[in-house]
């Protein structure tokens, strides 16, 4: 077994990756994915073992000077020998081939990677990118080579990374290439017309079941992937119900609150909890509702994935207020429920007439819920979370 | 009516006026402009580009045919300075050819620097980017230009996978993209598969400008035809 040291993704996998084992990052477009390959490879030659990069992306000299970014030293490694390239680009843009190996034909490929697999036995194999070659060889052939290659590499102890963008391919050929791996992360994304998070989730693991949280990641320059905890927020008009709202979906939580008038409770600065729900954790940051407080809500509200805007439906005199802040909180630009709370009041408009009140896009989901007695919360909790990961939980 | 956003060529917005629009580039569409090599395509996306600066439209450009730097230089040669929206960061460069030339340009916020081979690092790139631009105005323009160097390195595949992904990245951000293309570099199929991608086609031959406009929701088709010349202020079409 040899560690990842990409965060999480071990506890995931049952403690890391089998040596001989074969792991394809398949991303959706737009989503970071070779930070992934390199920093295992980083790792596992810091640990003491060989690895080859085989790219057809980049120059080799680019990949060295991409890896100073992230404050690792291939150059060093590459000069002990502990790591080589295997150069499937610069004979193809008529540029000096500089690897340990170099690629003239697309005929090649094939053997001279089988080759690099025998040199770092025990060690770590970088393929990037597998979705190029794919546009390069016959389907076929490619589903043919990747066994021959995960082949080579069980009986050599070799681990093989993949790198994969998933364009627009038709779904069977997807679908045989994550057969013929030991394990796939999917690397999505969190979308609210443009990208706002991108996350990592292991959809499959041969050697162990493996955990199906979604974890949140950004890459830095330097340090690499580095995980977070995402933020979700939690706004609407003063007294809708967001304290109780934050207290009911976390684990612990605490506000910063006061008695107003002497008589009830009312958040001044802000409720904070940590969400646990289904594999996906969070922070919640609950804002105050009272316009006084209304400088807050910038702060509060950077970087937030996702917003609950919970409104009081037996009061639509405030529903005006709940649009406001919205618009403060610029929780336009992020995943959003709308959490019509109170359904237990007399008068309470239902989730279609709060629709027709607030003009609310009809993409945007409704939950009729009533907080003090727990109802509709879960709902509403599970919808968010839909709406961050679409269709991959 | 369909929104349109102004093209920023003179002459072009007249001549594109139906019953449908009001005349210009329709918003949130794309277009291809295609044509022969030396007919003004490239000037045609500047003078788009800039015309949105100046309309505080944020633009998005992607330039593989040459590292902006030349394209700031060949901007400047029309009285076109980008330099004060490079600086105030209403324009997002990507850059897919400079670190050919084995030259390192340090990343700043608003200018990466990419490779047009690596297709998934200028996806996400262009995600990025895209999310800048929408952030400062989700009016906002995106430019690339062009697919020529793309298809120079890339299977033909490959660069209509990614062409697919980058339209749709910019059709849901809402942005209006303009994309150049030299015709004849790839087969007739996929050059007939390219155009069918786009909204728009704009046709240029050196002396003739041709535009066809697809509405898909009012499924109306409708053709612009007209003449043009490269003047020292850009491409001036004629109002037939």
């Amino acid at each position: 077994m040899k560690k990842s040291h990409i965060p999480k993704l071990d506890d995931f996998i049952g403690g890391g990756i089998p040596e001989g084992s074969s792991i394809l990052f398949c991303a959706v477009p737009g989503v970071e994915c070779e930070a992934f390959g390199y920093q295992i490879l980083n790792g596992i030659i810091e640990d003491g073992h060989k690895g080859f990069i085989f790219t057809n992306v980049s120059e080799p000299n680019d990949i060295i000077y991409e890896f100073n970014q992230y404050g690792w030293n291939l150059e060093k490694y590459l000069e002990e020998e502990k790591a080589f390239f295997v150069d499937g680009s610069s004979n193809f843009i008529g540029l000096p081939p500089t690897g340990k190996y170099s690629i003239n034909e697309l005929s090649q490929i094939e053997g001279i990677v089988l080759k690099a697999i025998d040199d770092v036995s025990n060690g770590v194999g970088v393929i990037n990118n597998l979705s190029t070659l794919i546009d390069y060889l016959e389907e076929d052939k490619i589903i043919e080579i990747l066994d021959k290659w995960n082949k080579r590499a069980k009986a050599n102890n070799t681990i093989l990374v993949y790198i994969f963008t998933k364009w627009g391919y038709e779904q069977k050929l997807i679908n045989t290439i994550k057969n013929s791996v030991d394990s796939i992360v999917s690397l999505t994304s969190i979308e609210e017309r443009v990208i706002i998070g991108q996350g990592f989730m292991v959809t499959s693991a041969s050697w162990t079941k493996p955990q199906n949280n979604m974890v949140l990641f950004f890459v830095l320059q330097p340090g690499g992937v580095k995980i977070y905890i995402p933020k979700i927020l939690v706004t609407g008009p003063y007294n809708a119900g967001k304290s109780s709202f934050v207290k009911s979906i976390s684990k612990r939580s605490v506000s910063v609150e006061r008695m107003a008038l002497e008589k009830f409770p009312t958040t001044i600065a802000m409720d904070i909890g940590h969400v646990d729900h289904n594999g996906f954790v969070a922070d919640i940051f609950g804002t105050p509702g009272q316009e006084r407080f209304d400088l807050m809500l910038d702060v509060l509200s950077k970087e937030a994935v996702g917003a609950f805007i919970i409104v009081d439906s037996s009061a639509p005199q405030t529903f005006a207020r709940a649009k406001e802040m919205i618009n403060k909180t610029h929780a336009k630009a992020i995943p959003k429920i709308i959490v019509a709370n109170k359904q237990d009041m007399l008068g309470a408009l239902s989730p279609e007439q709060i629709r027709e009140a607030m003009k609310l896009d009809k993409n945007i989901p409704i939950i009729p819920t009533t907080i003090t007695e727990n109802i509709g919360v879960e709902k509403a909790l599970d919808a968010l979370l839909k709406l961050l990961y679409g269709d991959t939980k | 009516m369909i929104k349109t956003i102004e093209s920023g060529i003179p002459g072009f917005d007249e001549l594109t006026v139906s019953e449908i629009t009001k005349g210009g580039i329709p918003e949130k569409s794309s277009t291809l402009i295609y044509g022969p090599p030396k007919t003004g395509k490239s000037i045609f996306c500047n003078q788009f580009t800039y015309h949105g600066l100046l309309n505080l439209e944020p633009c998005l450009y992607v330039t593989t045919d040459h590292g902006f730097k030349q394209v700031q230089n060949n901007m400047m040669e029309f009285q076109w300075f980008i330099q004060n929206y490079i600086q105030n960061q209403s324009l997002y460069i990507i850059d897919g050819i400079s670190q050919l030339s084995g030259k390192k340009i340090e990343d700043t916020n608003n200018i990466k620097s990419s490779f047009v081979r690596n297709s998934s690092d200028m996806m996400v790139k262009i995600g990025i980017g895209t999310r800048f631009v929408y952030k400062k105005s989700n009016h906002f323009r995106s430019t690339l230009d062009s697919l020529n160097t793309l298809f120079a390195f890339n299977p033909q595949q490959m660069v209509i996978r990614v062409l697919n992904a980058y339209l749709r990245r910019i059709t849901e951000a809402g942005g209006t993209s303009i994309v150049a293309y030299t015709e004849g570099i790839i087969n007739p199929n996929t050059e007939n598969m390219l155009k069918s991608l786009f909204d728009n086609t704009i046709k240029l031959d050196g002396q003739n400008i041709q535009i066809k406009s697809h509405f898909e929701e009012e499924e109306e088709l409708i053709n612009y035809k007209s003449t043009y010349k490269i003047t020292n202020k850009g491409i001036v079409v004629k109002k037939e």
